[in-house]
């Protein structure tokens, strides 16, 4: 049983780093919880599973109907949600969050009147394979998903590292009136992150049809959870916190119900990051401290 | 503000105005009091918006199918309205005294969920409204005052029905329990299901919760398949239920599924597909039923709504029928009265089967034993 | 009295209580901190003026009171740890604190119920009436219904409770611990060079809040009859956030605002029912987009004051 949970847990954290990662990025650059981040995932889903279904379109198309349509939701958000109160003065991050709530109630119930209320099925024939490996059974959905997401890390730790857009978007998210006096196009940047967050989320979306075969337009919002405390217990704006964190916070909600109690499950993201805040504020993964960072 | 309140309080009374105006024509011609329609205004609380609109989907859709049905038959004329409770209990409490104040309805038909009739129903009961819970099947509801009413049979009547049949079938020794904790549908299903096992001498072998809106139950059920359970007794709503079923499956948990009322419903199986086969349910409602009343209500409301109707339109639909054969009965809209002719439905006969009230005005109804077999309901030998 | 309705009178509790409530989150807010933990204080609040009337029959002031302490001690005790967070840091853990409250709510069984809840919770306008009826009064001698009555009792006590916080907390603004207040939110680091014990108001502030949230609770149990942990969920905590955003967070009268409109909103918009929420969410992008600091600000209230000088002089 052990190596069966630590399968569930694993892939469980996959996909909570996934959509970890997509808040971190946008954290990162505008110091902005996306609240609606969860809810583009979930419509992401959604447009992966009408591709599927719907329009008996293979895995991959799915994947770049989701990808796509999340994209554009994200620089929709960005435009009408984000932007006009960038430029807007004594607009605070709260106005900014709370604006990003307000698309996500509008989302959820969009959503809601599109495809309805209740769970809906998540069929492919590529969840079906599987491995036995001796007493364990593993899919390969299973390990598609580890594989995204560390390729996902992967590729966005080099991309902000090494290459010259990734050094704009930091020199953007240490200062936007320094890195728009060093050249670079910040608005531009900005959009580019949210878009890209947003694809992720729709990624995971796929991925998490995929993996339990369900998904609904409730989905989101306890999945946006589960995001905005690994941010916070990994580090905000640390794309490898992110990941741990999505892991950490898998295996031990999954082991949780194993070996304790399953009635506790969801109160255990919150109490790792109340635990994390008090011992090391700035997270696990956290460069600079809390303080230096407003 | 201000301004739009007196408006709308003109407009109040200028519509009731008009009513008393129309109430008055109306009573002139009261000769002949058979063929004379009895005007009436029901109100519904229900979720149409949030989590859990697809139950008040349901709901709404057998309450408006009922309700062009009766108006047609012109005895009695209902208008209906319909509130949004958006399954929050401040929301329904507000929408009930819409409702009964601004409204001035008969009679309440709702609201969905038990937390909310236990917040709706004390203003009801004091203000004198009866109402009527077509999908509360919690402990504790009808006891709230002898307004209140519910026509949804509860889960302490449908979950030993559905427990003992398959103990009797399968030999059933060592089970395994598993239910949704927030929830007071399933957490107070679950209460139940807890004794009633107990009491058969069962052996539980594990009790794993799960909460809404989880999307993954794959940690729980791996600990349950390593128990080799005779059974899962689960207390879940048919929108995670499915979703529950279809993963045990794949992880190779083959032995039956037993639970409530809240499992019953089409939607099981569109969900879940194969993976339904061997659940077990006890409900008054059975889609299949070779009856001429059900399969006319089926065809109806599939034509009507492109889906096969679930209990919750069942057990809606069948609580208009009850209300305007009281109202009937009662021969004028009138709150007191209503609530006694209600009292004494006994034997009504609708899709759901038999129905009466008990004396603390509770469902009394034999529920069917059914299993998933082939991807569709049947009755459980 | 046929106008008196209670269907208003409801809506015009719940504007109350949600009122307290933006008010309870903006006093922490007036020292920069951004509390999420207001659900959670609240259900304190609640369950035990819950509890105390239903399992131990004490009078419901008794309740309210020990509600809104206990909510305070752990406003106190959450505060002191949270010091060490600021901005976003401290909104998430304190939402951490009101989910894991609520998976406690839901599991200590023996004490709370668990979801089922705690029902038949005495209502304070029902008891009003029995207590009056055993007395021989009856409302009809004030030419009130049963239920106008109770609505209308309801309503007077939480708009009494609402007028006495609102008013609390405005003359604390213009006092010492409301100077504090501010030059801790507009610059914490000078605030302490000017010799402010920052811990102090800033946990003070803190407890203020969760005092307040827990006040709200009480009454909202005693006003409902029945409370479940569904009732304190992630919702409820940005609802009271956004009431204060959206009114203005940086007046009193911003909370105030913010819960009044939000609350009555919803309702007025009842008649394009499916559509409503859709609405309330544009509405919000909206309202940040043209008005970010909220709808009430101090200029609008510095204009306000000219004008009513004006007409008078």
């Amino acid at each position: 049983m052990f190596l069966e949970q630590l399968i569930n847990g694993i892939t469980q954290g996959s996909i909570y780093a996934i959509v970890a990662l997509g808040y971190t990025l946008v954290f990162g650059v505008l110091d902005i919880i996306n609240m609606a981040h969860g809810e583009i995932f979930m419509f992401g889903s959604f447009v992966g599973l009408l591709a599927v279904t719907k329009a008996d379109a293979p895995l991959p198309v799915a994947f770049l109907a989701a990808i796509v349509s999340a994209a554009a939701m994200g620089f929709l958000l960005e435009r009408v949600a984000l932007r006009p109160l960038r430029t807007r003065r004594g607009a605070s991050h709260l106005a900014s969050m709370i604006s990003t709530i307000g698309v996500s109630i509008l989302l959820e119930n969009v959503a809601h009147k599109l495809f309805g209320a209740g769970n809906h099925l998540f069929e492919t024939s590529f969840a079906e394979i599987a491995f036995h490996v001796g007493p364990v059974t593993i899919y390969l959905v299973q390990i598609v998903i580890l594989a995204i997401s560390l390729v996902l890390m992967a590729g966005l730790a080099l991309w902000l590292s090494r290459s010259r857009s990734g050094k704009a978007l930091r020199a953007t998210a240490e200062s936007l009136e320094t890195a728009g006096l060093l050249g670079v196009n910040t608005n531009r940047m900005i959009t580019a992150t949210v878009v890209i967050a947003s694809a992720m989320g729709g990624v995971a979306g796929v991925l998490v049809g995929m993996a339990f075969s369900y998904i609904n337009n409730q989905m989101g919002l306890s999945m946006g959870l589960k995001g905005l405390a690994i941010i916070i217990f990994g580090g905000m704006g640390s794309v490898y916190g992110a990941m741990a964190g999505g892991l950490l916070l898998g295996l031990s909600e999954t082991f949780m119900v194993a070996y304790g109690s399953s009635g506790y499950r969801d109160a255990i993201a919150f109490v790792l990051i109340i635990v994390i805040l008090l011992l090391k504020p700035q997270g696990l993964f956290g460069q600079a401290p809390a303080e230096a960072r407003r | 503000m201000k301004k739009r309140d007196l408006r709308l309080l003109s407009v109040l009374t200028a519509l009731l105005f008009a009513l008393l105006f129309m109430g008055a024509q109306k009573a002139k011609p009261a000769a002949k009091p058979k063929s004379e329609p009895v005007h009436a205004k029901i109100g519904v609380v229900s979720i149409i918006t949030g989590q859990g609109a697809a139950y008040g989907e349901a709901i709404t859709n057998g309450i408006k199918m009922a309700r062009d049905e009766v108006n047609a038959k012109g005895e009695v004329v209902v208008d209906l309205k319909i509130e949004d409770s958006t399954g929050k209990a401040e929301q329904a409490l507000s929408a009930a005294q819409k409702l009964i104040n601004s409204e001035k309805v008969v009679a309440i038909i709702g609201p969905t969920l038990s937390t909310e009739m236990k917040v709706v129903g004390p203003e009801a009961n004091a203000s004198g409204v009866p109402i009527m819970g077509t999908s509360n099947t919690a402990a504790g509801i009808t006891q709230i005052g002898k307004f209140v009413f519910r026509n949804s049979m509860p889960e302490t009547q449908a979950i030993p029905a559905s427990i003992g049949a398959a103990v009797k079938k399968y030999k059933l020794k060592k089970v395994a329990l598993l239910y949704g904790n927030d929830d007071v549908f399933t957490k107070s299903g679950f209460d139940t299901m807890k004794a009633v096992t107990e009491k058969a001498g069962l052996k539980i072998l594990t009790i794993e919760e799960f909460q809404k809106g989880q999307a993954d139950y794959k940690a729980q059920l791996t600990k349950i398949a390593s128990l080799k359970p005779d059974a899962v007794f689960c207390s879940a709503l048919y929108n995670e239920g499915g979703v529950i079923l279809s993963q045990a499956r794949k992880m190779g948990i083959k032995v039956p599924f037993v639970g409530g009322n809240g499992f019953n419903s089409p939607k099981v199986i569109d969900i879940a597909k194969d993976a339904a086969d061997g659940l077990i349910v006890a409900t008054p409602w059975f889609g299949e039923r070779n009856d001429p009343k059900v399969k006319a209500f089926v065809s109806k409301y599939e034509k009507a709504y492109g889906k096969k109707p679930d209990q919750f339109a069942a057990q809606a639909y069948d609580a208009y029928y009850i209300m305007t054969n009281a109202i009937k009965a009662a021969g004028k809209a009138d709150r007191a009265k209503l609530r006694d002719t209600l009292a004494a439905t006994k034997n009504f006969q609708g899709v759901l089967g038999k129905f009466s009230f008990d004396a603390e005005r509770d469902v009394v109804m034999a529920p069917n034993v059914l299993i998933v077999k082939g991807g569709k309901f049947t009755i459980f030998h | 009295m046929e106008w008196l309705n209670p269907y208003h009178l409801q809506v015009a509790s719940f504007v109350l209580i949600n009122a307290i409530l933006g008010v309870s989150i903006y006093i922490t807010l007036s020292t920069g901190q951004l509390s999420l933990g207001n659900a959670g204080f609240m259900s304190i609040g609640a369950y035990t003026a819950a509890l105390l009337s239903t399992q131990h029959h004490l009078p419901i002031p008794v309740g309210i009171l020990a509600g809104s302490l206990l909510a305070g001690v752990a406003g106190v005790l959450v505060g002191i740890p949270s010091l060490r967070l600021t901005g976003v840091y401290l909104a998430i853990a304190t939402l951490g604190f009101g989910e894991v409250l609520r998976a406690v709510l839901i599991n200590w069984e023996s004490l709370t119920g668990g979801a089922v809840g705690v029902a038949a919770i005495p209502q304070m306008g029902r008891v009003i009436l029995a207590w009056a009826g055993d007395r021989g009064f009856s409302p009809e001698s004030l030419g009130l219904q049963g239920n106008q009555f109770i609505s209308l009792a309801v309503f007077l006590i939480l708009l009494l409770s609402t007028i006495l916080s609102v008013a609390f907390f405005l003359r604390l603004s213009r006092s010492r611990v409301g100077r504090a207040y501010s030059a801790i939110r507009l610059d914490e680091s000078a605030a302490a060079a000017a010799g402010i014990p920052i811990t102090y108001y800033k946990v003070m502030a803190f407890s203020q809040g969760a005092l307040l949230s827990g006040f709200a609770g009480a009454l909202f149990a005693h006003s409902t009859s029945f409370v479940s942990p569904g009732d304190f969920t992630y919702h409820r905590a940005v609802e009271i956030l956004v009431f204060a955003v959206f009114g203005g967070s940086e007046h009193i009268f911003g909370p105030v605002f913010g819960a009044a409109f939000l609350t009555v909103m919803p309702e007025a918009l009842r008649f394009v029912s499916e559509y409503r929420y859709i609405l309330y969410g544009i509405l919000l992008v909206l309202m940040m987009t043209f008005r970010p600091q909220g709808v009430i600000d101090p200029p609008l209230m510095r204009a306000v004051r000219r004008m009513r000088k004006g007409r008078t002089e």
